[in-house]
Order: C-alpha cells, then structure tokens, then sequence
C-alpha cells in the first residue's frame, strides 16, 4: 500500500462515523454471564468473585456496595498488591495506593512478623471529602472515593483530613527521570519510559498521558478501587495479584457473594472504628 | 471527567478524545512501513480508536506467555497497549496462578477478564524489559583498555561476528584465535571413529595395555594429531572442545539450541549450566536416589537430575527445610495460596531455618537450627521414628516392582535389599552369585547371540546377576523390575553373616548411622531442643502418607548439602509418602522435543552431519578420572582440582578451571544470561581470572546489558528479553499437574535492531548470534537445509514452533492427546493480538511453513500459544490418594553408584547413604577454623528481588530500596551496633571486606545494619540483589560517550566475595565435593561497625 493510500485509509477509519460501525463488533470481550456452576466443584475466589463481579455489573451503580476484605492471616507481606497497583496505575515514585505496613513482634525466639495493607477506606463517613474546597473529591454512587483530577487544584486538605493516610500526592517525577538517554546504542528512558507516559493509565476510565503539568501530575491521588476495571468486570489489581489469597473484593448488597459471608464472620474488624468513619475495608484476623 | 456520572457512563467518543486520535494517527504513519501491509494497516488504525478505551479487558490485547523475573515460569497474561507491555496478569490457564486453574478448553475470549495471582517481581517485570540501560548495539571492548575498565566501542553485527570468528590482533593485544581455528575436527565419522578410539583407552584397565592404546591411537590417526588438544593424552580431546559455553539463566529451547550449537555443530562437550549455585546438591541427591537397576547388567544406570517436592495442596503436615516458600522456591504464586490456606484450616507445618522468614512467621514451629546441621536434625528424628517403630514398615518391605503392583503401591525402594559391609563399612549390594543363589550359565538368545544368564535352584532365570533380600528368614533373589516377577517382600531390619559375607539391609544402614548419637546429642550439635526434634517427628509420622518434607537451598549449599538432602528424603522414605497425595512428588512436562513415537518433529534428530563430542570436560563430569590417560598410579590422589562423578553442571568451577586450564586450556568463552561475577560464592576468585585474557583468550557474552559479568567480557552481544522472545520453561516438583510453559515474543521493542542471517532479517538476539556464527563455518544443523533437506533453520522460529507443535500434539501416536485445533474465532484473536509485532518477528506464513504448512497441526498450535502453553486439567493429577503423573519406580535408600564414586581429592570412596558429616571442609576434606570470625553468614531472598537481574526494577526498589545486614539483637548489643548503622563484613579469605572489581575500583562490603529478634544470634544475613556495580549502577563509555549510571542501582550490599575460598585451590568457593553445589552458608564472618 501507497502511503497516500494509508494516509486516507486512515483518516476514513479514524472518524468517529467509522469507529461507530465497526468498533462494536471488536469492542467488548464476550462478558461471561454469570453461568450456572457446580457448588461442589473447588474453584479459585479469584474466579468466583468475577463472576460475581459480572453479577453485579448488571445491577444500576446505585444498587451495588463495593467493599473489600483483607484477611490479615493470609496476608505474607509480598507487596504483590502495592506493586500490581502502582502497575495498573502507573503511579510515579511517592504515589502508593495501597502500602503494606511490616512490624515484627516478640523476642527470640519467640518472634514473629504481622503485615497490614493499607488501600483507601472508602469510608462511609469520610473526613476527607468535606475538606475539599473545590468539591473534587467526593464519593460516588456505587460508594467509592474519587477524585476529579481535572477539578483538584492540588492544595491537600484532604491528605491531612484522611486519618489512614490513603492519600498522596503526584510531584511529577517519573521512574525513569534521570537515566540514560539519547545515545544510539542504548535503549534509552524515551522509549523506555513509555509505560510510564504514553496513557495506558486508565484511572476513573480516562486515558490520560501523563506529561508536564497536566493532571494528574500536582494532583492529590487515592485508591478508587480500580474503577476503571471493575467497569470492564474485572476486579481490582490488588485483588487479583494477591498471592496469598487475602484480599477480596465484591458486592456487599449481593447476599450471596464471598464479601458478604466474610464480613459477617466473628473475626471481622476495621480499622479505627471508633472514629466513626464506616470504612468499606475489612480485616479478618 | 467533570461530573459523578462519567465514572460509569459508557464511554463514547468526544471531540477531545477524537482530536487525540487524529494527533497519534499523525505519529503512527511513520512506523506503519514495518507493518503487514493491508490488514494489519487497518487493524492498526482500528486500534487508534480502541486507544482511548481501557485495553486490558480484550482479547485482542493480550499475549500469554511466560514470566522469567525468576525461575518459578509463572504463566502471564500481558496486555498491551498501543503495542507496549503496560500490564502484567496471571495466566489463568496456569496452574501457577491460579488454584484451581480455569479448563483448558475455556475460549481465550472469556479468560480475558480473568487474571491469577502474580508476585510482585512478575508485576515489574515490564521494568526489566523496558530498562534505559538495555543495549541496542554490539559492544566490543575498545582496544588498548582492559578487561572490566568500561571502555566499549559500538560494532556492526556483522563486524562483530567476522572477528570471533576469524580471530586476529583484536584488541592490540596480539593475535587472538577464532572460532575458525577451534573449529578443528569437521568430519562427524573422524570425530565418531576417535571417539570410539578414545573410549577403549578409558575402558582398559591395564595401565600397560591403555598405554599402547594411546599409541595405537596415535598411529590410528596420525595426520589428524594437529586437530587434537594434546596427542600425548588423546582423551582431552579435540580442539573443538576449547571452545566452552555456560549459561545462567537459559530454559529449554535456548538450551536445546544451545546444545544443537556448541555439540552437534561445533563438536565441543563443554556446555554447561548454573545448577550448582541453586540447589546443586538437591539435584544431585536426586539423581542417586533414582539411579536405574539395569536387568542386562545387573548395575546401576545414572539416575534423573531431579527432586522432589511437597504436594503442598494436600499434605497436613510440612516440615519446610531452608526453603523460603513465602518470598522464593517455586514459587510463591504457585504454593503461596496452598500455604495460606493450610494457615486458615489449622493445617501445621513447621519451618527449619536460622533466619525468621515470612514463611516461619506464619508456621507452627520454628526450628531455628544452626547452619550446616541439617543431617544432624534429621538424623533425630530417624531415632526417634525407629526407636518408636513409627516408619512404614509394610511399605518399606516391598523390595521390587512386583510387589509394589502386588500391594497397590505407586513405587518402592531397596530399603529391605542387603549390602556387603566390609571392615564396618558399606559397600555394594549384595549379588545372587555370590552366595550361590544363582548361578551363571551361558545360553543362546532368541538373536542367536550368547548371553549369560543367572539361574536360580528353582529354575529361575534372571538377566544378570540380582540383589537379595531376606525373606521369611531367608536369603531371596529377585529381579527388581519386571512387573511379572515374583513379590519380593524382604525383612527391613537385617544385620547378619550370609556365606563369607557380612551383610546389613538398607535400612539397617540408616538406623545405625541415626543411632551414632541419642537425641539429646543429635539436638546438642544443630542447637536445638530435643524436644523440637521430638516434636517434629511425632507430627510428621502422625497424618500417614500426607505428611512431607519439603527441601531447598538451605540444605542444599553446604559442603554436607549431599547429605542433608539424603536425610531428609530418607524421613520422607520412611513414612512412604513418595507419589501420594500430600506427599512427595515430581513434575511432569509434555515432551518438547519429539521423543515420542507419532510426534511431528524429533528436533535433536533433524540434523544431517552432526559432530559427536568426545573427550574429558572441563569440569570432569562425564568420565571417571580413573579411566582416564591423566590419571597417575603412582600417585593418583589428590588431582590438582576435583572430579565430579556425580555431580554435572559445577558452575564454581568453571572459572577456575579455565583459570588453571586444567585439564585444558579454554580458548573461547562464551556465556549466556550469566551473573557468575555477581552470583558466585567467593566470587573475587572468578573476576580476577575473567579479567585476565592470558587466562581465557575471548571471552563473548550475550546479555541485556552490560552487568557485573559481561563487564568482562571481549563483545557483547544484545539480547532480547523474556517478553521478545521463545523459551520453553518446564516445570517445578512441587506442580503435580503435566505441563509446559510456552515463552513466545508478546512485544518487540520500538526501533529493535533486525541483522541478516542465511538471507532472512531477524532481531538482533541470541539466537542471531548463533545462526551468525553457525552461517560463517557453515555449520551443521543450520541454514536452509538445517533441520534435514529442504527444512531449514534459518530464522528463531523454524525451531521453537517445532516443539510447540510436538507440545501441542502430545504424546499418543495415533493423536489421540493432541489440544483441540484453534477455530477461527481463535485464529483471530491470535493475529489480531500480534498486530504490533514485526514481521521479523510474526509473520503468520512463516510460522504456518514452520510447522510444516499443515494447517491442522497450525491451529494446535495456536491453541496452544493462546494459552501460554499447555496444562493438564486440574481433576487430572489425582487418582485416588496417589498423584496420576508418578516417578513409579525405585527409590535408592542406598545408593551403590554413590559409594562406587570416589573423591579425586582424598582418594576415598564417597558414602552411599544419608549420613552426619559436620559442614564447613575445604577440598582436602579439612575443617576449616577461622579464629576471631566469629559470626556465621548465611543468606536469604525477598520476594522483591531476584538473584542479579531485578535492579532495573525501580517499582520494587520503591518497596525495598537496599540490602540490610540482618543481625540478633543481642550479637548487635556485643558489638556496639544499633540499627541502621553500616557495618563492614570480612572474612579469613577475605579480610579486607571488599569486592575488587579491577582497575583501581574496589567496593567495601559495607551495608546497614538491621537488628532483629528474626535470627539465631551467632548468624548473620544478607539479601541477594543489591550491590551491583555495573548493570547500570555506574558510569561505563561507549564510542568515547559518558553512560552515566544510576545510583538507585548502586545501593548496598553485596557480600558473596566475602564467603569462604578454599584454602587448598585457593580458586574456587567451597565446594560440596559429592553433590556439587557451591557453598554459600558455610562461611564465618566478622561484622565491624564502620
């Protein structure tokens, strides 16, 4: 093919009258609709939270409760969560979502660790939303905290008003500042930086590349719970990631999901619960 | 986004994201030339419109393949965007991921929006592959500077490969020889006829008659002496085999390639990996006790390079020994779930290490145990379990493969065969003829040929002369392994005189070397209580056969790590849970090479004139030094280095080796993913040999970047990284399901260099290095012609997909095991997901050709790469209390080849059954004594990094930033240390406390301290990763240009240079002489506050 002959091939294919058309037929993996399974058959959480996950899908926002469950014996402190979010996210160095908190305990040899994730709260009641002054961050419908990057002017409030530290700020630094660059016989941060950059970050389900002093960069950045995939119906990064199998993630209002068995277990705790804040994270301990 | 709705409004496209199309549309047109043109042009442009949409929930933007950020092989979903690696999943068809995995047969089109579980080094791994420092052009060391100064200049492919090659004055240096000139033998019957040659002279005995043998070689091929390394010692070999290869981290397909190369086409036998820094000794623990009763010459055949592992899933009780299941092993995504859950059932497992680790946190016991005492604490517990008669003795009775089937039992074990003791010590096995049982009479077979056979009084007839048992009171022959023969079912106890011949039974071997000490003994030397050991062993003889020992490096790479092994799997012998449910198994793989009757491609096979290698390997692994022309009656022990009998794969002794050139010199080497420098206990010894081109003339590397041990290399040249490329990753013991892993090309790096090989424009890569020399010496087994008349191997491909369509086929003749073909819908999805990739990389015809052009093998084979690979069901693996995918034959309590073996350094001969030898012994067999070191140094991985190659991963240094001297808080208060202070580490063959990397740079063993209460006081701990100096971690030149390095890669600490150097060779790390593997715990340390 000419390049004229690609040139208009796609400017033809690239309007929107076009990608209407034919983007629906490509568009969408087949969402698996929530089929008939064997009860008795084993079968991974990761796998029955997404079909739950598809479930609730089909239910207005509105009548959906997200709320996660981190089962604290579970938990081997891998970071496997911190990462896959800082993955999913493409969170710059000093933005972490979900942190997982080490301490160790005890004296020879009588010792042991205790590992604590830490994603956003979610709170029912959260302290940080009243704070903004320019209303941009709020709790949605389906009773999850974002923030509207294109609203926040930056000025943490909120980051002061969370009482579990969820809340960091975006300097606009990226991973791969300051590495080599520009020389022919090296891969260089150019391209090498593209996955930082170039807009695979999806948050809230908007595309955006990350470039100077375009939000999100001095921006306040938070866990959403991965709205984004969940949308798509698939669970959030943490979840999936999870190696020990110690974070769920579901419909609360769906009386037959995983998330509500284990919050109504005698184990179940939050954190700082005296506070008041009604958070949508579980721990079981 | 401007209002709480948008969140979840379906996305349409705005004027604002349809301007951003346009602008990209704009950008994307230039690259479009690497594109197939038509429909990938659209796919392309279509894609510009998917670009604002979150990608990762289609099909159409996912490749499965392969992780390699360790060894563990998890399989990964990576999903692209815009043709960049922007996600990493797991691959829900993998039973690493997910527990169970989804069907295979699931369409790839509602696995999508499934992913399983991924550590977090599996979820960086989009950092190592686009790292700033990844070279995209051949470096050559510049002329006139030295080894490791960091001086490089760029040079064509095609430059590159003419001058390795052809040789020359290189580097000003003087003349250098090239491959050409090692390339001396070309004629496979030459080579096949002296090797033969070579063979006599080895199996004659006489030393007199082996030395006319050498002259009759000698006349035999007079006008060929020039071609061989040494005529007065034929049996080194020819030249060909001055050409050596070892690599670090290389899987299957690069290694069959790797083996096709330097044996079957350059005719060299030294190939060789890293086995021996992982778990060396493990392997080869295994390798002894699955060494094969052969019935035609009643010996023992070599065993399977193997081990088993816990079926973690299903055992209600593990005892974890130095293995580090919660950040290591393999691997956490694969058992980490089974644990956690074992965690939450109130299943126990008990964790046996010096170091607290995540894992034995979380267990029900920790045994703190002193390094190097593994033995002792198994040991222990075999009193314990004897003194208690809680073994199985029914189990352990069962002597041969018919009474196994006569029992319904999977396997059995030579625990009730009798051996010769002789002056208090082991020997062999007992045979039928030597106390009359049988006796042996000539007759002719159905061939016509004369064969001895061994007859029985009853009329028995046996293949060769067999092993005895006692049975009913009395000595019985038996044959071992026909299934038909009688059950024999011996006395498991026995310590008796038969005939001139005293005699114990296996077992009777294993208690008395248990009873050598009480427990309290036992416990006294590993510093424990005996009251742990007591614990343990009643918790592990209390859940049948779902109970098991789980082993790795920590037993493993002690000079007793042999031995620790044994002893452990010995416990695991006595309650018989090899094969069973929440015992002990094995893995399994689908056969790759097409070893099977009915399986398209037999690749190793596919070669016309292909050289057969003779001759003593550098590491003297494949012959007996007593057979040998070097080997000295008059006085024949110590040799100057050790022999390996056992053993294979000595990666310490590589280097110095070469460095000794014993038993010859090395004159090109070249090594592949390879972190020897880096990753080797007392590793100073092996720079200061790499950094000498006296000592090794050229020195080729094939890497990534320019890391600690490419640094000292003549030329390197760049490879692709684990998502561009094919590799086959097998399997880990602890996976009871058949499997196997498929790594296939999921990206190509924007701008990545392709260079003509045979005519055909492929990447820049590893196997362009190879296809580059193979086309200059006109190789066999390469070219167009490479894989048999008119099949030819000229591209990466034309290999690889072979073996997947052997995979995808499976090993019934008739096709019966063969995937299900992929539908079109499936077709698509798999174009349609590689439309990002080059034609130098996917091209659908090419690959279609590899396979033949048979169009229902290529759509198996699709299935198959739509998948990651291919996996057993999950309902499969079990049937009943036993695994389905079985080891199912003898297991070698005893094992005679190991006693047959004999340690070239003192002579003896090594022991053949799990025994207590105190660690810490030089090559001599010496204690080592290192007065005023008083601190033991032992080392341990976190999940976030892995051995040498996870330092570009700047996600995971955010989480763990540097390496920490773990220290007991108590050893700290002595010595006036608080956390956080830098300490320096030094030991008695490494007093200064330094890496000395050449050229006026030396880098002190210093790091923070971090005091806990996680370690046994008297041992310290270091994590491995940290403490690079190349890599990217310093400045380097290339073409007279400053590569400023990174100092995040930079950061402390680093201490294998100070672990413990022989003090006989003075050369080499410790060593584990019987099982191979380095040392790397076995070192005392001082810990200085600096």
């Amino acid at each position: 093919m000419s390049e004229p002959q690609e040139a208009a091939l796609l400017s033809k294919v690239a309007s929107e009258v076009f990608a209407g058309i034919i983007a629906p037929a490509l568009e969408n993996a087949p969402h698996i609709q929530a089929a008939e399974h064997d009860v008795l058959a084993k079968e991974d959480v990761l796998v029955r939270m997404e079909r739950e996950l598809k479930r609730a899908l089909q239910k207005t926002p509105a009548e959906r409760r997200w709320v996660m469950v981190i089962d604290l014996r579970r938990c081997i402190g891998c970071h496997a969560c911190t990462i896959a979010c800082v993955a999913e996210n493409k969170l710059p160095p000093g933005v972490v979502y979900r942190p997982v908190l080490t301490e160790e305990l005890g004296k020879y040899p009588h010792v042991t660790y205790r590992f604590l994730p830490k994603p956003c709260m979610q709170c029912e009641n959260a302290p940080c939303t009243p704070v903004c002054p320019v209303h941009a961050t709020y709790t949605n419908e389906e009773g999850v905290i974002v923030v509207d990057y294109d609203q926040c002017i930056g000025c943490r409030a909120c980051i002061s008003a969370c009482p579990y530290a969820s809340r960091t700020f975006d300097f606009g630094i990226n991973y791969t500042d300051k590495t080599v660059d520009g020389l022919p016989m090296m891969l260089g941060s150019s391209q090498a930086g593209k996955y930082e950059t170039a807009g695979a970050a999806f948050e809230y389900g908007e595309r955006r590349e990350r470039k100077k002093e375009e939000s999100p960069i001095g921006n306040v950045r938070k866990c959403h719970f991965c709205l984004h995939r969940i949308k798509e119906g698939i669970l959030p990064a943490c979840t999936t990631t999870c190696i020990g199998r110690a974070t769920f993630f579901g419909d609360a209002n769906d009386p037959d999901s995983l998330v509500s068995e284990l919050i109504a277990k005698p184990n179940v705790m939050r954190l700082k619960e005296d506070l008041g804040t009604e958070p949508r994270v579980y721990y079981l301990v | 986004m401007t209002n709480p709705e948008s969140a979840n409004s379906k996305k349409t496209l705005s004027r604002r994201d349809f301007l951003k199309i346009s602008g990209i549309a704009g950008g994307t047109l230039a690259v479009l030339g690497n594109l197939p043109q038509g429909r990938a042009a659209i796919l392309q442009a279509l894609n510009l419109s998917e670009s604002t949409e979150f990608f990762e929930a289609k099909p159409e933007n996912q490749i499965y393949t392969v992780c390699l950020q360790c060894n563990t092989g998890c399989g990964i979903k990576v999903k692209l965007y815009e043709g960049i690696a922007a996600k990493i999943d797991g691959n829900p068809y993998s039973p690493w991921t997910l527990w169970p995995h989804i069907s295979y047969q699931t369409p790839v089109k509602e696995a999508a929006t499934i992913e399983g579980g991924l550590c977090p080094k599996g979820q960086s791994g989009i950092q190592s592959v686009y790292d700033p420092y990844r070279l995209v052009s051949v470096l050559k060391r510049k002329p006139g500077t030295k080894r490791g100064e960091g001086q490089w200049v760029t040079i064509s492919f095609e430059q590159a490969i003419d001058e390795i090659v052809n040789g020359g004055d290189l580097f000003g240096e003087g003349k250098v020889e090239g491959f050409k000139d090692l390339y001396a033998i070309k004629d496979p019957d030459l080579m096949k006829q002296m090797g033969a040659a070579v063979k006599a002279i080895w199996d004659e005995k006489d030393p007199e008659k082996k030395k006319e043998l050498v002259k009759k070689f000698q006349e035999d091929f007079k006008d060929h002496l020039d071609k061989l390394i040494d005529p007065e010692h034929p049996d080194l070999g020819p030249k060909n085999n001055q050409f050596a290869f070892v690599w670090g981290r290389m899987k299957n397909g690069r290694e069959d390639l790797v083996k096709r190369f330097v044996g079957q086409a350059f005719g060299s036998l030294n190939y060789n990996g890293h086995t021996t820094i992982c778990q060396g000794s493990l392997y080869f623990t295994g390798k002894q006790m699955s060494s094969k009763w052969n019935p035609q010459t009643g010996q023992f055949d070599s065993g399977d390079k193997f081990y088993w592992q816990a079926d973690t899933g299903n055992s209600e009780f593990v005892i974890y020994a130095g293995v580090n299941l919660y950040d290591a092993n393999y691997g956490p995504p694969q058992r980490v779930p089974k644990a956690t859950q074992a965690s939450v059932d109130g299943r126990k497992f008990a964790v046996i290490d010096p170091r607290l680790s995540k894992l034995a946190a979380r267990a029900w016991k920790w045994v703190p145990i002193k390094p190097g005492t593994d033995a002792a604490f198994a040991m222990g517990m075999i009193r314990w379990i004897f003194e208690n008669e809680r073994y199985n003795k029914n189990y352990l009775a069962i002597a041969n493969q018919a009474a196994a089937v006569a029992a319904g039992e999977p396997n059995y074990s030579n625990a009730a065969w009798l051996v010769k003791i002789k002056d208090g010590k082991p020997t062999t096995f007992l045979r039928a003829s030597e106390i009359g049982l049988v006796e042996a009479q000539t007759e002719t077979n159905a061939e016509g040929k004369e064969v001895t056979v061994y007859v029985a009084k009853d009329g028995t007839k046996f293949s060769s002369d067999v092993p005895v048992i006692l049975m009913d009171g009395k000595p019985f022959a038996f044959d071992p392994l026909d299934p038909e023969a009688a059950a024999a079912v011996g006395e498991v106890l026995v310590n008796t005189q038969l005939g001139e011949f005293e005699v114990k039974s296996s077992l009777q071997i294993l208690r008395e070397e248990a009873e050598k000490h009480t427990i309290a003994e036992w416990a006294e030397i590993c510093g424990v209580k005996a009251d742990d050991i007591i614990l343990l062993a009643h918790e592990f003889t209390s859940h049948g056969r779902k109970a098991a020992i789980d082993i790795h490096r920590g037993p493993s790479q002690h000079t007793n790590g042999f031995y620790n092994n044994n002893a452990y799997y010995a416990l695991n012998l006595l309650i018989g849970n090899f094969d069973y449910a929440g015992g002990t198994i094995k893995l399994s793989t689908y056969n790759r090479l097409g070893e099977k009757k009915g399986q398209p491609f037999p690749v190793n096979s596919m070669i016309e004139g292909a050289l057969s290698p003779f001759g003593i390997d550098i590491l003297r692994t494949k012959v007996a030094y007593e057979k040998t022309t070097l080997f000295n009656p008059e006085k024949p022990y110590p040799t100057k280095r050790p022999w390996f009998p056992i053993a294979t794969d000595i990666y310490q002794e590589d280097i110095p080796s070469m460095g000794d050139a014993y038993p010859y010199q090395i004159k090109i080497f070249m090594h592949y993913m390879n972190g020897m420098a880096y990753s080797l206990p007392a590793a100073q010894t092996v720079i200061d040999i790499l950094a000498d081109p006296k000592k090794i003339p050229l020195i080729i590397a094939s890497d990534i970047y320019v890391g600690e041990t490419s640094t000292y290399a003549d030329y390197i040249f760049p490879d692709l990284s684990y998502l561009e490329r094919w590799e086959f990753h097998g399997s880990h013991p602890s996976v009871p399901w058949k499997v196997e892993n498929v790594r296939q090309p999921a990206i190509s790096l924007p701008n990545w260099p392709t260079v003509k090989v045979f005519g055909e424009e492929i990447p820049l890569s590893f196997e362009a290095l190879l296809l580059g020399i193979a086309e200059r010496l006109n190789l066999a087994g390469f070219g167009p012609n490479g894989l048999g008349q008119g099949i030819p191997y000229t591209r990466p491909e034309d290999f690889y997909l072979k073996e997947v369509a052997n995979i995808a086929f499976g090993e019934k003749e008739d096709g019966s095991d063969a995937v299900p073909e992929a539908d079109d819908e499936e077709l698509r999805i798999f174009r349609e997901a590689r439309r990002f990739l080059p034609p130098s990389v996917f091209d659908e015809k090419r690959w279609k050709a590899a396979v033949g052009n048979d169009d229902s093998l290529w759509r198996r084979v699709v299935y198959v790469l739509n998948r990651g690979g291919r996996y057993q069901d999950f309902a499969k693996a079990y049937k009943g209390d036993q695994v389905a995918n079985k080891y199912g034959r003898l297991i070698n309590l005893y094992h005679e080849k190991t006693y047959k073996a004999v340690n070239t350094m003192t002579g003896e001969h090594m022991f053949g059954c799990a025994t207590y030898i105190p660690a810490g012994l030089d090559y001599s067999g010496q204690a080592i004594k290192d007065d005023g070191y008083d601190l033991h140094l032992i080392t341990y991985k976190t999940i976030t990094m892995t051995k040498s190659r996870t330092i570009s991963n700047y996600w995971l240094l955010s989480v763990l930033g540097e390496g920490y001297v773990l220290i007991n808080s108590e050893d700290a208060r002595q010595r006036g240390i608080r956390h956080g202070d830098l300490v320096r580490l030094s030991s008695a063959s490494n007093p200064e406390g330094v890496w000395d990397v050449k050229n006026g740079r030396k880098i002190p063993v210093v790091g923070k301290a971090y005091v806990t209460e996680g370690i046994r006081p008297g041992v310290v701990a270091f994590p491995l990763g940290f403490g690079h100096w190349a890599a990217g971690s310093s400045d380097i030149f290339i073409d007279g240009q400053l590569v400023k390095g990174d100092a995040r890669r930079a950061v402390p600490l680093h201490a294998n240079v100070v672990m413990r150097a022989d003090p006989v060779t003075k050369n080499v790390s410790l060593s584990d002489l019987v099982g191979g593997s380095a040392v790397f715990y076995d070192t005392k340390v001082k810990v200085e506050k600096v």
